[in-house]
């Protein structure tokens, strides 16, 4: 399902916290292409939340650039079509960036069809008519057609999460973020969110997973980048990754999780 | 000893009533006043606190564009004149007594500074008493609401604001449709305590020569040398404006909260 069309190009990002006493991110280069399903594993720590989260400035990284639809999104101006420099209007930039959450964030004071339509409605201002039956049709998909009108503390935390899913989707984004989305769930709801990204994956939406499912690495991932240290110390498919891991850390991960 | 409560005197003071309805009404439109310029005040307050302004922010980093260690240059980069001077307001208003603020505004700014036109409105309000009286509540509530606005935006999780920036919507929009819709369903009570000190502490103009409740029992007093009854008369006034606030507040509550419960 990949191609070769690079949709973000990270280039030695660099996170630093207390003036570089701690590293979060200690200069990662990464490319993703659409249609890539990229996996992000490593120990707690590592930097890994902190890389996707950087990746539409969810946190200001202190240095490095990434390019993003052609654009490099930590830049506070740009060029425009003209050749002038404007500023960097960031809020455009994440609409067509999706970010699923490890703890939903659903918007507890809205209805889930509240939810998932007023981003659209107000952001894209589509009209509210299409909104509601795009926000339809996503929740059919996923089974939770009959919650439309539910608040999101009747729903259970599987059904939150797709809900969540359901609502970033709704921006049409161009890449789908995932901050560890299966960790705050019960077992037994694990399943029910990991299938909604599988079927994702399988239509061609380019996402970055960040998780501790390595099933889900090896079965539905493309590729598989393992972090430690707020570096990228391996990145190779998943087959290699688990048959053949070669960094001495990533050997005694594997041994730690599998 | 006379008995403690005369009905006889009730008789007495009834000629007065009209004086306590005047007294009422003032009452009721200073409160209602104080309460808008206290909530446009503390919208404003509030936003300059949590603001993130730094006008010196550009001394923090050296040539090369590195963040300092430490120093002088550093602190200064850091200062944030919006929310020092609100927090400077809130603060001095929080620590000292309302009459003293009353006093200052009607006699000092008031006084000395600024003329009002002296005239009277709806037929018994004495503008240039009631204005200052209004001034300085307004104020004093805008410092407490201030407070009670901004503890109330920094309650909602900070994954609120992820969630509705990461679908693009603008720190606005976010402030607009997620955090304070939140915010004042979670600061709602903390909100009417505050409505009902207002009307309460309205009282105090009485002072500056505003003819609201307190004034009324002073006049029937000076007329009639009865003044138990006209307290009572007061009291129960100002039971029946705070009580149906805070109940009809507690009535929004209940309305706003209908997402917490299963």
């Amino acid at each position: 399902m990949a191609t070769n069309d690079k949709l973000i190009q990270v280039t030695d990002l660099k996170k630093y916290y207390n003036k570089g006493a701690i590293k979060a991110l200690d200069g990662v280069s990464a490319d993703f292409n659409r249609g890539d399903v990229a996996v992000i594993i490593g120990p707690s720590g590592s930097g890994k939340s902190t890389f996707l989260r950087s990746l539409n400035l969810m946190e200001e990284p202190t240095g490095g650039s990434i390019v993003f639809d052609g654009v490099d999104i930590t830049k506070k101006k740009v060029k425009n079509a003209d050749g002038k420099l404007v500023k960097l209007d960031i809020d455009k930039h994440r609409q067509k960036m999706g970010m699923v959450f490890q703890h939903f964030n659903l918007f507890p004071h809205k209805t889930i069809m509240e939810n998932m339509t007023l981003a659209p409605v107000q952001v894209k201002k589509m009209p509210f008519a299409e909104a509601e039956e795009k926000a339809a049709a996503l929740l059919k998909r996923v089974g939770l057609d009959d919650r439309a009108n539910a608040y999101p503390i009747q729903l259970s935390g599987g059904q939150k999460q797709r809900i969540a899913i359901v609502r970033a989707l709704m921006m049409e984004p161009e890449v789908m973020l995932f901050d560890e989305p299966t960790s705050a769930l019960d077992p037994e709801m694990v399943g029910e969110v990991l299938d909604v990204m599988k079927e994702l994956a399988h239509e061609g939406m380019t996402m970055i997973v960040v998780t501790h499912e390595m099933g889900f690495a090896r079965e539905v991932g493309n590729r598989v980048l393992f972090m430690a240290d707020g570096r990228l110390l391996e990145e190779n498919t998943p087959e290699e990754i688990f048959a053949h891991p070669r960094h001495p850390r990533l050997q005694d991960f594997l041994s730690k999780v599998l | 000893m006379d008995h403690f409560i005369q009905a006889a005197n009730f008789a007495k003071i009834a000629p007065y009533a009209k004086l306590f309805w005047q007294g009422m009404a003032v009452t009721v439109l200073m409160s209602l006043f104080t309460v808008v310029i206290g909530f446009v005040l503390a919208l404003l307050l509030s936003t300059m606190r949590l603001s993130k302004a730094y006008p010196l922010g550009f001394l923090g980093t050296d040539k090369e564009g590195k963040l300092r260690d430490g120093g002088f240059l550093l602190a200064l980069s850091r200062f944030n004149p919006l929310s020092f001077l609100a927090t400077a307001y809130v603060e001095i208003l929080r620590s000292t007594p309302v009459i003293v603020q009353v006093f200052i505004i009607y006699y000092g700014v008031f006084g000395a500074l600024v003329d009002l036109p002296k005239f009277t409105f709806l037929g018994f309000i004495k503008f240039e008493r009631f204005f200052p009286g209004v001034v300085a509540l307004g104020m004093n509530s805008g410092a407490y609401l201030c407070e009670i606005m901004r503890s109330g935006i920094q309650s909602i999780d900070g994954g609120q604001t992820e969630a509705a920036r990461s679908l693009g919507m603008t720190q606005f929009q976010n402030m607009r449709f997620i955090i304070l819709p939140q915010a004042i369903k979670n600061i709602l009570p903390a909100i009417a305590n505050e409505f009902v000190v207002i009307i309460k502490e309205s009282a105090i103009t009485y002072t500056i020569g505003v003819q609201d409740i307190m004034s009324a029992v002073n006049a029937v007093r000076g007329a009639t040398f009865i003044i138990i009854e006209p307290l009572l008369v007061a009291t129960a006034i100002y039971f029946c404006l705070c009580f149906p606030t805070s109940k009809l507040i507690a009535y929004f509550e209940r309305r706003m909260s209908r997402g917490d419960k299963r």
